[in-house]
């Protein structure tokens, strides 16, 4: 049996004496799609900037395509694509100039940055706005942007944080169409999201957290069968069965 | 060594775009400066270097005087100031004035007769050079209407001699008339020129707006770094491979970049406008200019690195700004400062490129001189210096690698 793709091994992070993440544990094989479910501050996105490199773990260690976030996070960056839960984009710059920097950021030449700054906007369906600013965008248009951009390195491993968080149903269909076309490619994601059918719709395996830990993980039909018959419950009631109704925010 | 260049490269060019969308920086950073030197222009442009009072008495009951008093105002840069003679006494007495033309009461008829007209000129001491230029220029005066006088007397007496029946005073009036045409088109017209610097408020005060500009500018653009940091910009170039120096690097590029427009488009606009320049001095400008610029260009990566939230970068950089402009000597003289004060004034930015940038404009130095190499050796320090404590402190913060 091969190696799996991304190893999280008890991960922790304790922030001043609170702790966000305490002790999670998964593995993600090649092409896989892993949700990570959870209700809000139960630790996911903490998870996601601890395995992409930008904050540190408290103890603990990830590994992704064999190498070490801890010790060698420059080669981990290689394998990597980030589409953040905010809006990390320049509104003042245009969809193709956003696209081409981050591109170049990752070490890109300028036309090689062009050349997969048009693909990508094709692939999200913005091909024809390349040249106008991102600032006049819809919001679901700078959702499609935010995703392009972290496909700019052909990332091995990407990182989706609620990719389709207010956006209209067709933008939603558009970027759903983009995901499953990078599965098919055999692209690892691992997604987080708050629409319970969303993850039905694209998630092979899905983790569930609360308080910092991993409190079930399985496939969704098998998460569904542990609280009723599959074709009754959703994903939802499984969600506040395993972490409760009461209010974290 | 390609990617090295290329993401730095590519950070200065993300920079300077967003520089020409931002129309409140480009408004701040080249317009504001530019209102500033226009204003300059409309106050100080068409001066004349010369400025002077001409403190007159006139005793004269004549026309003449009046005339010499009419001719003497339209003297470039003379103001005249008409004086009664216990006025005029007084303030003799008192020294507030040193230079008195007194028009006696015999100048009309005297110089109506073609006669040498009595001036008396009191002063104190040499009685000032602005005095004596004035002087010179009543003398001058004196002298072409004594002229015309004797010419409208001569043509007079030959047309008697014809049997001519035009009146004397007619020959007068024509003659006074043709002089005063030739006044107005001169065959012979002066013109000035001015070699090498000026010393004019327009020199001494561009060198301390445009490094003030550049400062704040150039300090504003921390707030950008800081805002990337708080809309998640920041966060997502960290997933990539950039490190902590080519981030660091770009930043300072841009903050370069834009400093170099500034000083190109503001230096080059006082030439256009003001004359201020040479070509040699003009390049002799932009290479201080480069090197000033880099300098403020680290100082922007220090506020960068300091401030934690946009509305403290922003504060800083204004905070900073006033202070170093106000120590550094951009709108005063630090020359004569002593103690305390010349060491406090020595320790900013702006000390050390006004200096240069005045030194160029005002003096004429090479880049070579000795105070020159000292200005651009201690900038050099200060932009180094800028770059190497933000690398220490965006390491400590943990921002970049």
């Amino acid at each position: 049996m091969s190696e799996p793709f991304v190893k999280v091994g008890d991960l922790r992070k304790v922030f001043n004496g609170t702790t966000a993440v305490d002790g999670v544990s998964f593995t993600m094989e090649q092409g896989e799609i892993f949700g990570l479910l959870g209700p809000n501050g139960a630790g996911k996105t903490t998870t996601i900037r601890m395995m992409s490199t930008t904050l540190p773990a408290t103890s603990g260690d990830v590994v992704i395509g064999g190498y070490s976030v801890k010790d060698r996070p420059v080669d981990v960056r290689r394998l990597i694509g980030v589409c953040p839960q905010g809006l990390a984009l320049y509104l003042e710059l245009s969809a193709i100039d956003n696209l081409m920097f981050f591109g170049r950021m990752g070490g890109q030449s300028k036309g090689e940055a062009l050349e997969r700054a048009r693909e990508n906007l094709e692939l999200v369906g913005l091909a024809d706005r390349a040249g106008d600013r991102v600032a006049n965008f819809s919001g679901g248009m700078k959702r499609r942007v935010n995703l392009a951009i972290s496909l700019m390195n052909r990332p091995q491993l990407l990182f989706l944080d609620e990719p389709t968080v207010g956006v209209d149903p067709q933008s939603r269909n558009h970027i759903f169409d983009t995901i499953e076309g990078l599965r098919e490619d055999g692209m690892t994601i691992l997604y987080t999201t708050h629409y319970m059918e969303e993850a039905d719709r694209l998630c092979d395996r899905i983790g569930i957290m609360d308080n910092g830990r991993i409190v079930a993980l399985d496939t969704p039909h098998e998460l569904k069968a542990s609280v009723g018959d599959p074709k009754e419950v959703t994903l939802e009631d499984v969600l506040l069965d395993l972490t409760g109704r009461r209010l974290r925010d | 060594m390609m990617p090295t260049l290329n993401r730095p490269l590519a950070l200065a060019e993300k920079e300077l775009k967003m520089f020409f969308r931002d129309l409140q920086m480009l408004f701040f950073s080249l317009a504001l400066p530019l209102v500033l030197l226009l204003l300059m222009t409309v106050a100080f442009g068409g001066q004349s270097q010369f400025n002077a009072t001409a403190h007159i008495m006139n005793l004269d009951d004549g026309p003449l005087g009046a005339e010499l008093i009419e001719r003497l105002e339209e003297a470039p840069g003379v103001t005249v100031d008409l004086l009664d003679p216990d006025r005029a006494q007084q303030l003799l007495e008192d020294s507030k004035i040193v230079n008195l033309i007194v028009i006696k009461e015999s100048f009309s008829q005297r110089l109506s007769e073609g006669q040498a007209p009595e001036i008396l000129i009191r002063h104190r001491g040499t009685g000032s050079t602005e005095g004596q230029i004035v002087n010179s220029h009543v003398a001058g005066i004196v002298r072409e209407m004594l002229g015309e006088n004797l010419m409208a007397q001569q043509v007079g007496a030959m047309l008697a001699s014809t049997g001519s029946q035009i009146s004397a005073a007619e020959v007068r009036d024509r003659v006074a008339e043709l002089f005063a045409k030739a006044r107005e088109n001169p065959l012979i017209r002066v013109e000035e020129e001015a070699i090498g610097a000026r010393p004019e408020p327009v020199a001494q005060f561009l060198p301390g707006i445009v490094t003030m500009f550049t400062l704040f500018a150039i300090s504003l653009t921390a707030v950008s770094l800081v805002e990337e940091r708080r809309k998640g910009t920041l966060e997502r170039l960290l997933t990539t491979t950039l490190s902590r120096a080519e981030l660091l690097s770009g930043t300072w590029l841009g903050n370069f970049g834009r400093g170099i427009i500034q000083v190109v488009f503001l230096f080059g606009l006082a030439w256009l406008l003001f004359g201020l320049f040479t070509p040699a001095s003009f390049v002799s400008i932009l290479l201080f200019g480069t090197v000033a610029v880099a300098s403020v260009a680290g100082i922007g990566l220090v506020i960068a690195a300091i401030s934690r939230t946009p509305e403290q970068a922003n504060w800083i950089a204004v905070f900073f700004t006033m202070i170093m402009t106000t120590l550094g000597g951009s709108f005063f003289d630090t020359s004569g400062l002593t103690g305390v004060m010349a060491v406090l004034t020595r320790m900013t930015y702006n000390f050390w490129a006004n200096d240069g940038f005045r030194r160029i404009i005002l003096k004429g130095d090479a880049l070579t001189s000795g105070p020159m190499v000292t200005n651009m050796a201690v900038l050099a320090a200060i932009g180094l210096g800028g770059w190497a404590l933000a690398l220490a402190l965006f390491r400590l913060r943990g921002d970049a690698r």
